[in-house]
């Protein structure tokens, strides 16, 4: 996992609530292992998660900025029917 | 009491280099408990060095075992920062030192990892003991056996300190 070996950090934390647990996020490698492991099964074709993880692939090899994967990431939260609370997103979507 | 530098002297020549792991995840201060897990469970790795981010320089190391020691027994919130329980230490080693120093430093500290810093102090990879133990079971041995030997750390240990909240 060489990728792995690199982060970028996010300007602001976003905090995703569900039942039973809450996900802080302010990075795009935990951005993307969240996506990869902890994350709901989808209910629908959860193509927003699949944009967020190709977004966070993109900003850890440098092709994009951290604001890119964190949009994505906060789509995707949305998506999963996570209540999102960030500085600059949605609240409680 | 006998330290590792007493016995096993056939693994004098044997270079930290020659047994470190140079595939490194690093984390920074401001990283949560939270998210150090998921990189552990990810990576496998138990013990990230802790580096300025942008910059690099190293500045100690967080184990899982400080996640359940300093955060989950002490009934810490999981977005508690990694500043706040790292282990702080002005001890590491360098490639080319021996694997008798490195194995050395971690009888005396009392610790299972240590991180290999070049000139910049920017990581070059991590030793851990099992590392060690690998190619020198005996020495590895000598580690393990001083650590168990010594009464728990009620005093600071020099070089070591845990980073003020």
């Amino acid at each position: 996992m060489p990728g792995l070996t690199q982060d970028r950090l996010w300007s602001e934390a976003v905090i995703l609530e569900a039942p039973n647990r809450v996900l802080r996020v302010q990075s795009t490698r935990d951005a993307l292992l969240c996506l990869k492991n902890h994350w709901p099964p989808p209910e629908g074709n959860g193509s927003a998660r699949s944009d967020a993880l190709a977004a966070c692939d993109r900003v850890i090899e440098g092709q994009d900025e951290p604001d890119v994967a964190r949009a994505a990431f906060i789509k995707a939260a949305e998506e999963a029917h996570f209540a999102v609370h960030s500085w600059t997103g949605r609240e409680g979507a | 009491m006998d330290g590792p530098e007493d016995k096993a002297p056939m693994d004098k020549a044997m270079r930290v280099r020659d047994v470190m792991s140079r595939q490194i995840y690093t984390v920074s201060p401001t990283d949560t408990a939270q998210s150090v897990a998921r990189l552990m469970k990810e990576t496998g790795v138990g013990a990230l060095p802790v580096e300025v981010p942008g910059v690099g320089t190293i500045l100690g190391i967080v184990t899982d075992r400080d996640i359940l020691t300093s955060v989950v027994a002490q009934g810490r919130s999981t977005s508690t920062a990694v500043f706040e329980f790292m282990t702080v230490a002005a001890e590491s080693c360098e490639e080319g030192d021996s694997i008798l120093l490195a194995a050395q430093k971690m009888h005396d500290l009392r610790i299972r990892q240590l991180v290999v810093v070049d000139e910049k102090r920017h990581a070059a990879g991590i030793i851990a003991l099992a590392d060690i133990t690998r190619v020198s079971p005996e020495l590895g041995g000598l580690v393990l056996d001083g650590m168990s030997r010594h009464e728990p750390a009620s005093q600071q240990l020099e070089g070591m300190s845990p980073c003020p909240a």
